[in-house]
């Protein structure tokens, strides 16, 4: 332990600090386990004002900070580096509700409340809290709103980005930006809360949020269809809102290899659909409006696709367990994925009109430049955000992930770049996507940036090194 | 043969129950209902009769208000040939419930009756037993596996401490127990085409069946809420807490 961390810890209250190395392991690889990190010591502040203490003593000591939220990013974004010199702090404990307006449709979370806890107070209270993602169970909201996570919802209710009506950040310096505002307008200079969200703890660190709420769907059509090919999904996710009156909250697409990889390793899950298929989609719609027939304006609607044969098989959930197995399918993808040796991931965003000829050309680029590779393709159509993921073939010595990374992805990232698209659609820069950032990304942009975290973090604690690169 | 099946409309398992603020119901106003899941077993096992040439119509029936209409076109649309709603406002009790289909299966003559072990809202678990006594009908209750064979059916139960096999001679009354099979998903071809099946209405109140209450509910309460579990220091403080407040060592 270097002295500045000797002197750092010694001026913390002991109750806030973890030291034990088996608890510290848990909060120093990262979700996807590619990256381990070294510290001294997890904090676990209960307040703000803890919070701001642990800053303060961060300044005095020059002791860089690494906030941390429920550990499940995909881009080692929360993951302290090797040298042992930087502090992870969590926000877990911070976990409570400040305040929630059912009339003002707000609530007003700390930012270690993990999410589902969040989701599940306002559905009692008859509102809807439209975050949702793969890892609701686990992720904490301040992590969501730190790397502005997607999820599957974001057709309907759009990024956390859309959701979030005001913050509280600790600044570098250890002063508090107070921005916890129930207000939807308010117009009254630069948007500086919304330079936090998706900021990555790298500019301070969200101790709390006041959120947006929805009203809370009554009803809910869920539908598993086996659509005819990747060019008619554009369209007919438009042409399903067309006739629904813009309902869909979620569509999801599935290309067949990537549930077979999942079906072959958990034969439990039950295909809804007739197999043989190679493009399948889940779509939800949902309404608040208890007497509006949306069942029957959902199948009206896919009536006509099948009739026109751009949908040729399509199962209906009956209930809410049938509902539920259809999202298991959906959401075990990435399970699928490491059952079967993991994957490259590339997280691509092009606009929903490129979405199907990006993914035709990508898979030709796979199928031509890295033979036997196998492709796990599923994403969200609303959003242009696909999950174009590679594993290796199968039982192959000479094609591992390295392999496809050097020769696959830049490729990959090539072609979306000339579709104006981005490689970063929702998981975010972190650590690992440093490089790639300053190949593919908006060198003004980044200059900005750079100008902006000088600015608010002179001496470079914030979680240095993600987000921008060191120095 | 005939098969007729029952198909209640129940609150989906899925929801959580709310009981109404005077504690004398569950409340079931806007909320999701569904099929009874074990009713559901047994439509899917009648159409699995079917394909296999053991039954030659499947009849779904149901009792209930006119939402109970989606409920039979739910089994229409998974394979069912027509339908049967005994229009009902209200609930009625499980001895009233084995009189009209013992009326039904008086009109349809079925060679079996599938029904679900026990519908998941009341939890009753009789109106199978009380049917097949009232039409002097062989019964198997609890099945896992049942199978034709002329004027039989071999049927495995599930019963405590392991599996019971019966011969029944046909026409038999048997109810489904949940490791009978998976039920299948409604396809949206085949629910369009449900919408066009025959759906025949009788009102209860047409069958001079009666169906008086006999069973007051005199209250509901919610199970005891659980604790809030604490999160201790040290091996020590747990242990000082299972010796003084848990008192279990």
């Amino acid at each position: 332990m270097t002295s500045a961390i000797q002197q750092l810890l010694a001026n913390l209250p002991p109750a806030i600090q973890v030291t034990d190395p088996d608890v510290l392991a848990t909060y120093l690889t990262d979700f996807r386990h590619k990256y381990t990190g070294c510290t001294a010591a997890v904090l676990k502040p209960r307040t703000t004002d803890e919070v701001v203490n642990i800053v303060r003593a961060c300044n005095a000591h020059n002791v860089p900070l690494v906030p941390q939220g429920g550990n499940t990013g995909y881009c080692a974004g929360a993951t302290p580096d090797d040298s042992g010199d930087q502090i992870v702090i969590s926000l877990e404990r911070l976990n409570q509700i400040r305040h929630f307006d059912p009339d003002n449709r707000s609530i007003t979370v700390e930012a270690g409340m993990v999410l589902s806890d969040i989701q599940d107070h306002c559905e009692n209270h008859g509102l809807l809290c439209p975050l949702a993602l793969g890892s609701q169970q686990s992720c904490q909201i301040g992590g969501n709103i730190s790397t502005n996570a997607g999820g599957v919802n974001v057709v309907r209710y759009g990024m956390s980005r859309e959701m979030v009506l005001g913050l509280e950040v600790v600044l570098a310096d250890g002063s508090v930006l107070d921005t916890l505002s129930p207000l939807r307008k308010d117009n009254t200079g630069y948007a500086v809360d919304q330079l936090f969200i998706g900021a990555e703890g790298s500019l301070g660190i969200i101790t709390a949020a006041t959120l947006k709420l929805q009203s809370l769907p009554k009803q809910r059509f869920t539908g598993f269809l086996a659509v005819a090919s990747r060019q008619c999904l554009p369209k007919l996710l438009s042409d399903i809102q067309a006739e629904t009156g813009d309902l869909v909250s979620s569509f999801e697409y599935m290309a067949a290899d990537a549930i077979q990889h999942l079906l072959n390793k958990k034969p439990e899950h039950r295909l809804p659909v007739s197999s043989g298929h190679r493009h399948y989609v889940l779509i939800e719609l949902g309404t608040s409006a208890s007497k509006l027939p949306l069942t029957d304006l959902a199948e009206a609607a896919l009536a006509e696709q099948i009739e026109a044969n751009i949908v040729l098989d399509a199962a209906v959930a009956s209930n809410e367990a049938q509902r539920a197995a259809f999202w298991a399918i959906r959401e075990s993808i990435p399970e699928g994925e490491v059952l079967n040796g993991a994957s490259v991931k590339h997280d691509v965003a092009v606009s929903v009109s490129n979405l199907p000829s990006f993914i035709d050309q990508a898979a030709g680029i796979v199928t031509s430049t890295g033979p036997g590779c196998r492709l796990s393709i599923y994403g969200h159509v609303g959003d242009g955000n696909v999950h174009f993921n590679v594993l290796c073939p199968e039982g192959s010595n000479e094609i591992d992930h390295t392999w496809i990374e050097v020769n696959l992805s830049p490729h990959i990232y090539e072609l979306a770049a000339k579709m104006h698209g981005t490689f970063s659609a929702e998981h975010g820069i972190g650590q690992v996507k440093l490089a790639l950032n300053a190949q593919y990304g908006n060198a003004k942009k980044q200059a900005l940036m750079r100008d902006i975290k000088r600015a608010l973090d002179p001496n470079n604690l914030m979680n240095p090194g993600k987000m921008l690169p060191l120095g | 043969m005939k098969a007729l099946v029952t198909c209640k409309r129940v609150l989906d398992p899925y929801i959580k129950a709310r009981i109404n603020a005077d504690g004398s119901a569950v409340n079931l106003d806007n909320v999701k209902m569904a099929m009874n899941p074990f009713d559901e077993i047994a439509v899917e096992e009648a159409l699995r009769l079917k394909e296999a040439g053991s039954v030659t119509e499947v009849v779904a029936v149901s009792i209930g208000g006119p939402k109970s209409e989606e409920t039979l076109r739910q089994a229409l649309a998974m394979g069912a040939d027509r339908a049967i709603l005994v229009e009902s406002d209200q609930d009625i009790e499980p001895l009233a419930v084995a009189k009209v289909l013992k009326a039904v299966c008086d009109e349809e003559q079925p060679g079996l009756v599938l029904m679900g072990k026990q519908a998941i809202d009341g939890d009753s678990n009789q109106a199978g037993q009380m049917l097949a006594g009232m039409l002097n009908w062989a019964q198997g209750t609890f099945i896992s596996e049942i199978k034709i064979d002329g004027e039989t059916a071999n049927v495995t139960r599930e019963i405590d401490g392991g599996l019971e096999k019966l011969s029944l001679k046909l026409p038999a009354v048997v109810t489904a127990d949940l490791r009978l099979n998976e039920p299948r998903y409604a396809s949206l071809p085949n629910i369009m085409k449900a919408k066009k099946k025959p759906l025949d209405k009788k009102p209860l109140a047409d069958m001079g069946i009666d169906t008086a209450k006999r069973i007051e509910i005199v209250g509901l309460s919610e199970p005891a809420e659980r604790q809030a579990g604490v999160m201790v220091d040290s091996v020590a403080a747990l242990v000082e807490k299972l010796k003084t407040e848990a008192k279990v060592i």
